[in-house]
């Protein structure tokens, strides 16, 4: 019983993550229906720069090794800030290099170059931390607090927190506010949001500064739970895909509910054969598109002929 | 000419593979020949399923991964014969495409590409993790090299080896993708519910172009495992599915563009091989900029410059002078007229709350023009989507010459006699117009796989069979003069008769017409009277949307009128035209204050959710 109450808050804490990287997929993927293949990668870059950022915060050069009393949650706050930035820009660089010279050609030109893009940051990111993993020291210590006699991790809280704040955030900006509603009217019709006297190219590249900002978080995030890799993109970014397949990656909270659902069947399928993780999320993955190609919450799109 | 040309490659090709090996016996160089071919070999069959079929696929490292590790365990665990063995990887390799292709039934686009990642992913954290069957990391040593008569293959023989089975898949491709195989590709790429609408199954040809690409990448594996003799996980990565995509695309979609992206690449990764970092780099910046570049490939960059270069290139060949009216397969045995051909009894359809099509009776004789009409939003296309398979009925039945069609696949309901054109064109945009009527004789074109895939005579004859009925269907349609241009470069009025032509080309004995007088000025409409006319007495009967009141009322012979979704009216055009609720659903009740006039009279108030007919369909 408690190895399970374990798994539902760590399986919960990592699908957060999940969460925030799927949702940045329905962000960019509603206003332009494309999104970024090397997103895994952005999340390392996040992980990176957060680790730099607080070595800077510390006082330190960019590359040297980080140790626990560096990290305050004040440093940490401000590295987020500082990674968020970075992966922002990022994100724009993204959209105007690898995704507009190729918005709407032939061939899904855009997944080649946004995956080109990918390996470039990745090959930087080798360049400048090395291979090896780096351990983040987490804000709040590693203490493990007792839930109902289940262990759980201080930064599994904050990840939970710190993801479900952000989504509530994201949710009610797209509901509520001036700017939301431009979002969504593009993701409705470009044409028609334009004629509206919407700036639709700002929202677009908006649409990529949010995705990455949120790739970056959810680098940060992670990061203290399982080390700063520069191999950790790839499956984090598939995972994170299968979350929004899963849930429906037209609809924003389909993709957050799809996020938690991954990470706890992870989670649990993880307490009865490890091995068994990656392939029972994919026989998921199968199992949806056969039963409900659009996902749980995802809208059916008919073809017009 | 052409075919002289490639003659004369395939033998300098074949020269090259014979004697090189005698020129140089450097290991290393050996080594990087072996590795074209391989790399050739992998990308040809995936060059079918990206370039020509377009499903784009990152996961084909674990296709690899199948054929190596199959030919791994069955002769270093099992004690099989190598060449046992290298049969059972191609093998292996195929069921697993057809694994593959089931989500790609599911999913288009990126999220096909993605869940293709998963795949490949899986088979990677399968084979280094499962350490008891595939020994990870560490790897399966002792892997049985392919032999003849007792003597293993040394680097001689590896090369020849792998370049005659590299140059024997080349002229298999080659031979498949010339005749209707390589069309129903790329139609199922460009337009499929048009390429199901002449009875082509999506399905199958999805799946056999991803059992393809797994075949030729599964030997491709084979034959790495067997020339280094050992296998472990490190050689399957999501960088080698990168790498193989890489090639197709680099090199470009034309047969010729695998050889040469296997080429520049192979030679361009051993040359860096030395400095990982600047490898994978490299890799990054190609997939990022090539496209750039060079959007048709290395080898479409290199035709474009070659036609600048030389003109003469682009001379089109002549065309053959083809005798004879085009008729019907059927034409001897005219049938009868007046009798039941289609029958749909209590059609229902539903999108949430809108129901555009309310239990609808429908009754389509022989040797008639039937119309449908009705306001905007009246159901229309939809009951034309329900009669050709598109869209699932909820309740109801359709029965076309004595068969319940209702649970058919299009493709199916297509290859018993019905054919259609769609109100927003679907045609084979890249594809000539001969080849777009090509495509609609597909299923009249006797030839088999093997046949195609081993490029046999029959295979030959059955083109040039259908090279002239093409051009005779293009003849009885006026468009013989554009035979040969693309079909997006035609005048829009030429492109509605194009999709007329491919849909007569399947010997249809129902024709369902989407809006055919959509977009065209007056005269064009007369010409289209005149040629509705001469496809009914060809034997076809004809059931056509049309918001044209005159070209409603000149060629019906049976008007039948929806509106929301239910039928309000049928009978002569003359009947139809004084039912008074014909008139109050086209012209508005009389309290309506927003009734406009005129026989063509759009409504401005319908559902938003507009599944029918229309202009906005």
């Amino acid at each position: 019983m408690v190895a399970i109450l374990q798994a539902v808050l760590s399986g919960l804490a990592l699908g957060g993550v999940y969460a925030l990287v799927a949702l940045g997929f329905n962000i960019t993927h509603s206003t332009t229906k494309t999104f970024n293949f090397g997103q895994g990668e952005f999340l390392v870059a996040g992980a990176f720069v957060a680790v730099s950022g607080l070595l800077l915060l510390a006082g330190k050069g960019i590359t040297d090794p980080l140790n626990p009393d560096d990290v305050t949650l004040l440093r940490y706050a401000g590295s987020m800030v500082i990674s968020m930035v970075v992966l922002g820009l990022l994100g724009v660089l993204l959209y105007y290099t690898a995704v507009r010279p190729f918005v709407g050609q032939a061939g899904l030109a855009w997944v080649m170059s946004t995956i080109g893009f990918g390996i470039i940051i990745q090959n930087v990111a080798l360049a400048v931390w090395g291979p090896s993993a780096v351990v983040m020291p987490s804000p709040l210590g590693n203490d493990v607090i007792r839930v109902f006699g289940a262990g759980i991790l201080p930064q599994e809280i904050m990840v939970l927190v710190a993801s479900i704040a952000v989504m509530l955030c994201i949710d009610v900006v797209m509901r509520k506010t001036k700017i939301g509603k431009a979002v969504r009217a593009v993701a409705q019709s470009m044409d028609a949001a334009t004629l509206m006297g919407i700036n639709v190219s700002a929202i677009v590249v908006l649409a990529f500064v949010v995705s990455s900002s949120l790739a970056g978080l959810a680098g940060l995030l992670i990061a203290p739970i399982t080390t700063a890799s520069v191999y950790m993109g790839l499956t984090l970014a598939l995972k994170a895909f299968s979350a929004a397949i899963v849930g429906g990656l037209n609809n924003p909270r389909g993709c957050m509910l799809g996020g938690f659902l991954l990470g706890l069947l992870e989670a649990l399928v993880g307490l009865w054969h490890a091995e068994l993780r990656e392939i029972s999320i994919f026989m998921l993955i199968i199992l949806v598109l056969a039963l409900k190609p659009e996902g749980l919450l995802g809208q059916r799109q008919v073809e017009k002929v | 000419m052409k075919g002289r040309a490639h003659l004369v490659g395939v033998i300098a090709v074949a020269a090259a593979i014979a004697l090189v090996p005698f020129v140089t016996s450097n290991a290393f160089y050996l080594k990087v020949l072996f590795l074209i071919g391989v790399n050739y070999l992998a990308a040809s069959g995936l060059n079918v399923l990206v370039g020509h079929t377009g499903q784009k696929s990152l996961g084909h490292a674990g296709l690899f991964a199948v054929g190596a590790y199959t030919v791994a365990l069955l002769t270093a665990r099992a004690g099989w014969n190598p060449w046992l063995a290298f049969v059972a990887a191609g093998v292996m390799a195929a069921a697993f495409g057809v694994l593959i292709a089931l989500p790609a039934l599911r999913v288009k686009g990126p999220a096909l590409a993605m869940v293709t990642i998963g795949f490949g992913i899986v088979v990677e954290k399968i084979v280094s993790e499962w350490q008891d069957v595939f020994a990870g990391q560490q790897g399966i040593y002792g892997v049985v090299p392919l032999a003849i008569g007792g003597v293993r293959f040394g680097p001689r023989e590896w090369v020849w080896f792998t370049g005659a089975l590299a140059l024997a898949a080349h002229l298999m491709i080659r031979a498949l993708l010339k005749g209707k195989y390589g069309r129903a590709f790329m139609a199922v790429n460009t337009a499929e519910v048009a390429a199901e609408s002449v009875g082509i199954s999506v399905y199958r040809f999805k799946v056999l172009a991803f059992v393809i690409s797994a075949v030729t990448c599964g030997l491709a594996g084979a034959l790495i495992a067997q020339q280094n003799q050992y296998i472990s996980s490190e050689f399957i990565t999501f960088g080698l599915s990168i790498f193989f995509l890489l090639i197709v695309l680099f090199g470009g979609s034309s047969v010729y563009g695998p050889l040469l992206g296997a080429i520049v690449l192979t030679l361009m990764d051993a040359f860096l091989a030395r400095w990982p970092h600047i490898q994978h780099f490299t890799y990054g910046a190609l997939l990022l900029f090539a496209l750039y570049v060079m959007p048709e490939g290395l080898s479409g960059a290199i035709r474009s410059a070659a036609r600048r270069l030389f003109p003469s290139l682009t001379r089109l060949p002549p065309l053959p002078a083809v005798a004879g009216e085009w008729r019907l397969s059927s034409a001897g045995e005219a049938p009868p007229a007046e009798r039941l051909l289609l029958e749909a009894r209590d059609l229902y359809k539903a999108y949430g709350g809108v129901v555009p099509i309310n239990k609808v009776d429908l009754e389509i004789r022989t040797g008639h023009i039937h119309s449908l009409i009705g306001p905007n939003g009246a159901g229309k296309t939809t009951l034309l989507n329900m009669l050709s398979g598109i869209v699932p009925a909820d309740r109801g039945s359709i029965r076309f010459g004595g068969k319940d069609i209702g649970r058919l696949a299009p493709n199916e309901i297509s290859r018993l006699g019905v054919g259609r054109t769609f109100q927003n064109l679907k045609l084979f945009n890249a594809m000539s117009v001969l080849d777009n009527v090509k495509v609609g004789l597909h299923t009249r074109i006797d030839a088999g796989l093997w046949t195609c895939l081993w490029g046999l005579p029959a295979s030959a004859r059955q083109e040039r069979k259908a090279g002239d009925e093409a051009l005779r269907i293009l003849a009885f349609l006026d468009l013989s003069e554009h035979a040969l241009e693309r079909a997006d470069s035609l005048p829009y009025g030429l492109q509605r008769r194009l999709e007329l032509a491919r849909a007569l080309a399947t010997h249809p004995r129902l024709l369902l017409l989407d809006e055919p007088a959509a977009g065209l000025n007056p005269h064009e409409t007369g010409d289209l009277i005149e040629v509705i006319s001469r496809i009914r007495d060809l034997g076809v009967t004809v059931l056509l949307i049309e918001h044209h009141m005159d070209l409603v009322m000149a060629i019906s012979d049976h008007v039948i009128v929806l509106d929301y979704g239910e039928k309000i009216a049928e009978g002569s055009p003359a009947n139809v035209q004084t039912n008074p609720r014909v008139i109050a659903a086209y012209l508005g009740q009389e309290d309506d204050e927003d009734a406009e006039a005129g026989g063509d009279a759009d409504r401005g108030a319908l559902p938003a959710v507009d599944a029918g007919g229309g202009h906005r369909g």
